[in-house]
């Protein structure tokens, strides 16, 4: 069916948000204003979701969200407004109990052909709708916006065992075209597709700030690796908080190839029980003191202006960069491959893992490494393991798992040996030149 | 003696979401992606290019680079040495690139031709755009010390249609919506993933801003960083190609007919030269007719499509009566019959247009003809108008003063 046919096929007037005064709620119920004439911002108190529509409002910038909107609190206003609701979307704290209570209610209220999306990032969707009626399970899938969710555009679709798959073709159609969302499918695993992969990598690097310090990481694994933003940069930014929320989901709930690279480095505990969360409280691995950008001393917790902090010699980053800027990548990325010293190893092996990590979880995570793709380039903004692996070529990029001492994924080293190799990214749209940037 | 025939082939657009700044790129890697992306897509080997065109506005002014042409030869080894050019009309320099490269096939010189539109405009902050922009118009008597000119001109426009047979507002923020909503459906327009709906376009407080008269921020096209390169070509080579990629020939579109004008470049006396015509700027009424007469069709009602210029929502409403398809002063019913959308009657802007899909100055004039390929050829994926086999484009640089238009069809 098209795609025009599938948004044709039911309508989404009215929208119920619950938890809309937290951060993903009230910026998620801001998305929906765009597309849905009634919005219902809903939480603990007519005072919070007060407060979250207006934080909506001042992320938006449009008056059809106040116009949109109404705003109410569970004890008055939860049975009313989920019963007149056409999409029911949950964004409480990320507690199992939690939202199973409030889901207790919204059963009870909700129609039977309405649907009922959250917004977790951690919680398994199955687990989350254990136990409830077919019609719910038959209408629950997990719709993961990133955050900001009015800046990042990556989404994940999470269908349970028992999701309906007319509902997750009508989501994931009204979501891409009536929320400008990027929609990713995945499979309903510990943190996901893109969480999964991505924290990973930004754990590794965080492990690695224990001896190497955080800018000599950041440069280390920086723009030319593939990503607009740096990782420990990446890390202030979600906030450490929530940073060890994943890594220690993941790492309690799988066991894999890479599981060492999940465990929380000890100093990060140790600098949050300070009360160091990142960006939010004003300092993580880096802080400003007015103009002058500072960095962590892992060790004693102190920080030292970024511009006294030595690094060795690292002009192959330039040249990369002077070739990316002229969009001569693969050049650029064999330069970087071919580049001598322990610091560019060390990054090479950060790459090494996050492409090898990634393609160990095709299949088990999404269904072929394409959905792992399109998240790291649409929630993260990071070159896609494929967009690499294309870019160096699969010979080159055995080479580099292998040095790395890495597992060598099967679909990479038969990718090598045989004598025309395929493409691993073969989107028909996607710029894949717009992950290299030139820094 | 009958003209010789000019096959398109096809061809790539950059994502017009980008921004090259922050990439730290140069001017150079988008022409290198765009022409490394129109030959991936189309299967032609960089061998077989003879000849390419550039059309660009002011990289002088955005990225402090001339010589525009000499960058082809930049992309690929077998490049060097090939003869090009560059082309500029302001924000029709991509369809000039195209008249000129579709006169030297019909006039026997070359057989394939690359054609390239580009422009990169991030470079700077949208007040000095905003002024570059100006020298399109007449800049000592137009632009010279006013902020944003060219929404002022275009609110002129407005203002002029107002006067001759009123205007409504409503009707500019109908068609800012549709742009905005096509653009969501293309998955290369600038806007895909914006916050947007009618009521904000009709919204008309500090979240909308004015920019010029009635011009406000959602009657505006975006400043983009783009390219795009289509390939050209003589009968002999669309036939060796099309045996080549499994097809007939007459499966691969063709340029059925073009119209050129240029208008006085002042605003004024383009208004005073219409003062008794029905037509607002009777020379882009021309440029519409001559394309139109050139394919052999009568009106509008033979087109299945068009991709015009709107630069601002009232360029978008002079294109729906200069086009025919409503009596002149009439565009508002076109618009209330909803024959714009998609599906409607008379399709404008499925790709979302200069507001929806972006504007990088020098590459519309390519873009649009690239959509419309992909119309005609039944490749436009989500926002593809059913059963397209003709589609219109119509591309204007400054304020109406030199309008290009192409008819292309299978």
């Amino acid at each position: 069916m098209s795609l025009r046919k599938i948004l044709a096929s039911r309508s989404i007037e009215r929208v119920v948000v619950l938890g809309a005064n937290g951060t993903m709620g009230y910026g998620s119920a801001a998305l929906f204003t765009q597309a849905v004439p009634h919005v219902t911002f809903l939480a603990r108190s007519r005072q919070k979701a007060e407060e979250g529509l207006a934080a909506a409002i001042k992320q938006v910038r449009s008056p059809t969200v106040a116009s949109r909107a109404e705003t109410g609190d569970y004890d008055s206003d939860l049975e009313s407004a989920v019963a007149k609701a056409d999409l029911i979307f949950e964004a409480l704290t990320e507690d199992l109990e939690i939202k199973r209570n409030i889901f207790d209610r919204v059963e009870k209220a909700r129609r039977e052909d309405s649907i009922v999306a959250t917004v977790t990032s951690g919680l398994s969707i199955n687990a989350l709708c254990k136990g409830r009626s077919d019609s719910f399970r038959k209408n629950f899938l997990g719709l993961h916006f990133f955050n900001p969710p009015n800046v990042i555009t990556g989404t994940e679709l999470i269908a349970g065992d028992d999701t309906d798959p007319a509902v997750v073709d009508f989501v994931e159609a009204f979501s891409r075209v009536k929320l400008g969302r990027e929609m990713i499918r995945t499979a309903d695993t510990p943190a996901f597709a893109g969480n999964r992969v991505g924290f990973k990598v930004l754990n590794e690097a965080a492990q690695m700030a224990e001896q190497l310090g955080p800018v000599l990481v950041d440069r280390l694994v920086g723009p030319y690796t593939g990503r607009a933003l740096t990782p420990l940069a990446t890390i202030d930014l979600v906030g450490w908080d929530i940073h060890r929320a994943i890594v220690d989901n993941v790492f309690a709930n799988t066991n894999d190839e890479a599981h060492a690279t999940l465990e929380l480095p000890g100093y990060m505990a140790k600098l949050m029980d300070k009360g160091v969360l990142g960006d939010k409280t004003g300092a993580g691995f880096f802080k400003r003191d007015g103009k002058t950008q500072l960095a962590l001393d892992v060790a004693s917790g102190d920080y030292a202006p970024v511009a006294d902090i030595k690094l060795p010699d690292l002009a192959y980053i330039d040249a990369v960069a002077d070739l990316y800027a002229q969009a001569r990548y693969e050049e650029g990325i064999q330069v970087f491959l071919a580049a001598e010293g322990d610091e560019a190893a060390l990054a090479r092996k950060v790459i090494a893992g996050y492409i090898s990590y990634a393609f160990h979880r095709a299949g088990e995570v999404s269904e072929t490494i394409t959905g792992i793709d399109l998240i790291m380039g649409a929630g993260f903004n990071w070159a896609p393991p494929s967009v690499l692996v294309d870019t160096m070529g699969p010979a080159s990029a055995v080479e580099l798992i292998e040095d790395a001492g890495l597992p060598v994924p099967e679909a990479i080293s038969k990718a090598a040996a045989s004598g025309e190799p395929p493409r691993f990214f073969a989107h028909p749209v996607i710029n894949v030149g717009k992950y290299f940037v030139a820094g | 003696m009958t003209t010789p025939e000019v096959y398109v082939l096809g061809g790539y657009q950059t994502d017009f979401a980008r921004n090259w700044t922050k990439e730290k790129k140069h001017f150079s890697a988008l022409m290198r992606e765009s022409v490394l992306g129109a030959l991936a897509s189309t299967n032609i080997d960089p061998e077989e290019v003879q000849s390419a065109h550039v059309g660009n506005f002011a990289a002088e002014l955005y990225c402090m680079q001339g010589h525009l042409g000499a960058f082809f030869t930049e992309v690929h080894p077998a490049f060097s040495g090939l003869p090009t050019s560059r082309h500029e009309a302001a924000c029709a320099s991509g369809s000039i690139a195209l008249l000129a490269a579709s006169a030297e096939i019909e006039a026997g010189r070359y057989d394939l031709q690359a054609v390239v539109g580009i422009e990169q405009m991030k470079t700077v902050s949208p007040g000095e755009g905003g002024s570059f922009l100006g020298t399109a118009a007449w800049y000592e008597e137009e632009a010279d010390g006013v902020d944003f000119p060219f929404p002022k001109l275009f609110g002129r426009l407005g203002d002029v249609y107002d006067e001759r047979y009123g205007l409504k507002d409503e009707h500019l923020a109908e068609i800012s919506k549709i742009n905005y909503a096509n653009a969501k459906l293309n998955p290369n327009a600038q806007t895909r993933t914006w916050y947007m709906n009618k009521e904000h376009a009709l919204c008309r407080t500090d979240d909308n801003a004015e920019v010029g008269g009635r011009i406000r921020i959602a009657d505006c096209s975006q400043v983009t960083d783009g390219a795009v390169t289509v390939f050209l070509a003589s009968r002999a080579y669309a036939e060796k190609y099309a045996e080549r990629q499994g097809l007939s020939l007459s499966e691969i579109p063709r340029i059925k007919g073009w119209g050129h004008n240029t208008a006085r470049l002042r605003f004024s006396d383009k208004v005073a030269e219409s003062r008794d015509n029905r037509y607002v700027l009777p020379h882009v009424r021309s440029t519409v007719l001559s394309a139109m007469k050139r394919a052999g069709i009568a009106d509008a009602n033979g087109i299945d499509g068009i991709e015009t210029h709107d630069c601002f929502t009232t360029s978008e409403y002079m294109a729906i009566d200069h086009f025919g398809l409503t009596e002149p002063g009439e565009s508002w019913k076109a618009i209330e019959e909803g024959w714009l959308e998609i599906d409607g009657k008379h399709p404008i802007n499925p790709s979302g247009g200069l507001i929806g899909a972006g504007h990088p100055v020098g590459a519309t004039g390519v873009r649009q003809l690239l959509d419309s390929f992909l119309q005609v050829t039944g490749r436009a994926a989500d926002f593809q108008v059913e059963g397209a086999k003709n589609f219109q484009t119509l591309n204007i640089g400054g304020s109406g003063t030199t309008s290009c238009s192409f008819i292309i069809g299978v």
